[in-house]
């Protein structure tokens, strides 16, 4: 504390008084909401205003988890938002390592295919979502007119829901491929190129150099990459609302969360602005985020001070 | 190159098989990129041919190439959606949520990275934790209601004042800068909120570039906030407005297609020219943390 070197005794309080704007929009907007959510989960909160809100303790919970039909619509979604998340954040992790070696080597025009994937990051997915319900376009659309020369027909978007889930899953890759492509390179580039020319010389082939150069050498990013990815994927739903809307034995937990507290149909149950509910739905989002994220994370860290001290 | 300098070992057939080899490496690369290029471009492209089309040409075959350039797709798109409003509503919320929200995560970020304030670690690590938080839609809902900013511009920006990363990327930066430069400033009698705004904020300006693009970007195509927040269709940004629009025009694809395209380009122009920043800023903030 001693190292402050503009001025003593009111004059400390300067980075103090600064700092506090932004801290407060943080503890305003995202950490006291955030930490609220768990409050909000015992309550019938009902979004509508000046209506009474009423301490239901875990009232919530138990109709979530264990009351009926709703409760069995919700575990199908969490079983799907598992489903969705081990698709995309394998696929993608592999496919995203793929490109980055790709575009990392000494290529002509390598520049302009790094761009190529990254453009859908900038899109957002109100367009990524349309782009795609026009391709996938079942009358006739460029996918159903190129399976159609092989004698397959698919409503794709329209389709059985693991159909329409697993289009869902490829856009989603598709949109975010880019990011983890970008960091992969990052991670790339911070490996000195001579490694490679002494593994050549001691007679590595291109695998064993990947294998024991690269691989670890690319821990950093490797941890970066697949803990956004869970994680990302684990909360994700926007796709879903722009390429299919809420329809049912397609929800994940994210959506049902934004319909159950914003009034739209859920499963078999019609239902308007149950915040309290909805709260509690994101308690146990968050808690599958914790359950699965902090063991990875554990897991990388662990695995990191092993291979690079 | 290599394996020509270590050739002096290697006979000459072993050499030029090598460099068969590498030759037919790089075609199997430039197939695999073109592939999945074609997977990226393609929808453009059909996109890009069905907004020239004519609905009956549409409904003909939808993949044909259109017989002629035509543009009435665009102005009717234009003249059907109030583009112009929420295209003028975007820009407005995200210029000045961006604006506001880089001054004060300077301010932030700064005393954090120098170790300024007391529980500067402390406060880095809440930013950080900020990505296992729970979703915070429901008490921020209840929230703006009783602060009367329901369905209201101001407390729509409200919302975009905070982006952890944003900090960690800032706070990565500045460790950067020589603290030699504090010394010397604060020896000339500079105060500190000089010190800040005159001299950190011109010399951060990469990390500032990085950060307000990539908060740009996320309030730009945010759909879900408007959904929850904006009920008035004044006020509804271009996210909003184009979900609305697919609702009214959702089967007439040519000028849903020329809708998308007119939303598209604007955020196309900017990416090529701030291409940089955005792949520089994800990077730096990824691989360091």
């Amino acid at each position: 504390m001693n190292n402050y070197h503009f001025g003593r005794g009111w004059a400390r309080l300067a980075p103090y008084l600064l700092l506090l704007p932004g801290f407060l929009f943080y503890l305003v907007i995202m950490l006291g909401p955030a930490i609220a959510t768990g409050f909000y989960s015992f309550t019938d909160a009902s979004g509508i205003q000046g209506a009474k809100v009423n301490w239901i303790v875990l009232e919530n919970y138990r109709e979530f988890l264990f009351m009926g039909q709703a409760s069995r619509d919700n575990y199908a979604a969490l079983v799907r938002t598992l489903i969705f998340c081990f698709f995309v954040t394998t696929i993608q992790f592999s496919l995203g390592l793929l490109l980055a070696l790709l575009v990392n080597q000494r290529l002509r025009g390598v520049n302009i295919f790094r761009t190529i994937f990254f453009m859908p990051v900038i899109l957002g997915a109100v367009i990524q979502g349309l782009i795609w319900s026009l391709f996938l376009y079942p009358l006739g659309g460029p996918l159903a007119t190129i399976l159609g020369l092989f004698g397959i027909r698919s409503e794709f978007l329209g389709g059985q829901p693991a159909e329409a889930m697993a289009w869902v899953i490829f856009v989603q890759i598709w949109a975010n491929l880019g990011i983890t492509m970008m960091i992969f390179i990052a991670g790339l580039q911070t490996i000195p190129g001579d490694l490679y020319e002494s593994a050549r010389i001691d007679g590595a082939t291109g695998w064993q150099a990947f294998r024991n150069v690269t691989w670890p050498l690319l821990t950093p990013s490797v941890n970066t990459n697949l803990l956004l990815n869970i994680i990302g994927s684990l909360q994700a739903w926007q796709l879903f609302l722009v390429l299919i809307g809420y329809r049912n034995g397609t929800q994940v937990l994210g959506y049902l969360i934004f319909a159950q507290g914003f009034g739209q149909t859920s499963g078999s149950v019609t239902s308007a602005f149950r915040q309290g509910y909805a709260a509690a739905a994101s308690i146990v989002l968050f808690f599958l985020v914790l359950v699965i994220g902090l063991p990875v994370q554990y897991f990388l860290q662990q695995r990191e001070r092993r291979i690079l001290g | 190159m290599s394996t020509l300098t270590t050739g002096e070992t290697a006979s000459p057939p072993t050499r030029r098989a090598a460099a068969r080899r590498i030759a037919w490496a790089r075609i199997g690369a430039y197939v695999l990129l073109s592939l999945f290029a074609i997977v990226y471009v393609g929808p453009l492209m059909m996109l890009v041919i069905t907004s020239l089309k004519s609905m009956p040409e549409f409904m003909k075959s939808a993949t044909a190439l259109p017989t002629s350039l035509r543009f009435e797709n665009f102005v009717e798109a234009w003249e059907k959606a109030n583009f112009l409003r929420y295209l003028t509503n975007t820009l407005i919320y995200t210029v000045s949520a961006t604006a506001i929200y880089v001054v004060t995560a300077v301010f932030v970020a700064f005393p954090i990275s120098r170790g300024y304030v007391r529980g500067a670690g402390w406060l880095l690590t809440l930013y950080i934790i900020a990505l296992f938080l729970p979703v915070a839609l429901i008490p921020q809902f209840q929230l703006m209601l009783n602060l009367g900013l329901y369905n209201n511009p101001v407390g729509y920006v409200m919302l975009f004042l905070v982006n952890p990363i944003g900090i960690v990327i800032l706070v990565n930066y500045i460790k950067t800068l020589p603290l030699e430069l504090d010394e010397a400033a604060a020896m000339d009698g500079c105060g500190y909120l000089r010190f800040v705004t005159s001299i950190v904020f011109p010399l951060i300006q990469p990390a500032i570039a990085t950060i307000a693009v990539l908060h740009a970007i996320g309030i730009w195509n945010e759909l879900i906030l408007p959904t929850i927040y904006l009920t008035n269709k004044d006020y509804y940004p271009i996210t909003r407005g184009m979900i609305v629009f697919q609702g009214v025009y959702g089967s007439n694809w040519p000028t849903l297609a020329a809708a998308v395209l007119i939303m598209t380009l604007p955020m196309l122009v900017l990416f090529l020219v701030l291409q940089r920043y955005i792949v520089s800023g994800l990077t730096a903030g990824a691989v360091k943390g």
